[in-house]
């Protein structure tokens, strides 16, 4: 029996919008947050202890630039993943593309706002010298 | 066994504006009865008011597909035994207009089947003038999502479809998927711009209902999956 060659069907990729951004986004942070999330509870929970944790313990992480990077991304990764969430369940309630539109960017903004705000903390510190009587 | 049939009612030309439930008290019910044999029975013996689809009554047209006990089932492939309750709750699947009783109005349901051109795109002339051949392989490539009967158990389960009814549903891309790993087919990627669009498979959040919805059996939140993957990757073998 002979079959045929079926002719070759390539380049289908069709071209990314934001849905397909957004959906690929959800999946990498969540396998990036897979590892992120499970260090810090290993170290802040189990290892450390949260009864053990004060402000000279936070002092002394985040002079650490790596440790900096690393929260930052810990916190913008995992607000991201869930305004991410937030934003696919809330269209649920918001059916009309403009509602849509808008509550997206509200979300973006806000993930923006508070994600600096967040960077900012980590990057000035604890400031423990303020402690002192 | 004696069984109580609760059946969800609406009539607005009957003047049952409201909707609510019916309920029969059947004797002499065998376990291996069907739901849609008791439907039959109070509509023959009890109300001939009662309104619901059906055709061939043998799980293949896809007519009955029916909310029963909260889950949705085809009336004819469903056991009274294998609902474990004698008290079986009857009603309307999910996120489509209720017309009558049991009845919806599948347009939205089928006009979102036809969005994703579920039929064979080829204006290649095959080799021999006569047949587009091809390889057991390619065929058993999307063999499972022949299988669909269209009797939308699977979108009506759907979370996403019941939050938003614009958004496409399993059973379109299901029957997308059987001509998008078609071998034989030129409009693949037509097909996966259409459902990579806003109300596309992105909507789909793997609630996995679908798959546990369909009387056929077809690995469905499994075929949303190639298709996902056949949008971000480009290939479609």
């Amino acid at each position: 029996m002979t079959t045929a060659t079926a002719p070759a069907r390539v380049n289908l990729k069709p071209k990314p919008n934001y849905e397909t951004t957004a959906w690929k986004w959800m999946r990498y942070s969540g396998v990036l947050l897979v590892p992120l999330v499970w260090i810090h509870v290993a170290i802040q929970d189990v290892i450390v202890g949260v009864h053990n944790i004060d402000i000279n313990y936070v002092a002394l992480r985040w002079a650490n630039i790596g440790w900096q990077v690393y929260d930052i991304l810990l916190l913008a990764f995992t607000f991201a993943h869930g305004m991410n969430g937030l934003r696919q369940v809330s269209f649920d309630f918001f059916q009309s593309d403009k509602a849509r539109r808008n509550l997206s960017w509200i979300i973006f903004v806000a993930w923006l706002v508070i994600s600096f705000i967040g960077a900012m903390a980590i990057i000035g510190g604890a400031r423990t010298h303020l402690l002192e009587p | 066994m004696e069984v109580t049939l609760r059946v969800f009612r609406y009539n607005p030309e009957a003047g049952r504006t409201k909707p609510s439930y019916d309920s029969w008290t059947l004797q002499d019910v065998d376990p291996t009865d069907r739901v849609l044999d008791l439907l039959e029975h109070v509509k023959g013996y009890h109300d001939g008011t009662l309104s619901f689809r059906r055709s061939c009554a043998h799980g293949v047209c896809g007519s009955d597909a029916m909310r029963i006990n909260g889950r949705n089932y085809l009336a004819c492939k469903v056991l009274v035994r294998d609902l474990n309750s004698t008290t079986i709750t009857v009603e309307p699947i999910l996120g489509l207009k209720v017309l009558k009783d049991l009845i919806v109005d599948m347009e939205p349901f089928f006009e979102s089947y036809r969005s994703v051109m579920p039929y064979m795109v080829s204006d290649e002339v095959p080799a021999d003038g006569k047949e587009r051949l091809q390889s057991i392989e390619q065929r058993e490539r999307f063999d499972d999502t022949t299988k669909c009967i269209l009797c939308a158990a699977c979108t009506t389960s759907c979370p996403s479809f019941w939050g938003d009814g614009k958004y496409v549903g399993p059973a379109t891309i299901v029957n997308a998927h059987r001509f998008i790993f078609d071998s034989r087919d030129q409009a693949a990627g037509e097909r996966l711009e259409i459902l990579n669009e806003q109300q596309g498979v992105w909507r789909c959040r793997t609630a996995f209902n679908c798959t546990e919805a369909c009387p056929r059996e077809i690995h469905i939140t499994q075929a949303i999956a190639e298709v996902k993957h056949a949008i971000t990757s480009g290939n479609v073998d």
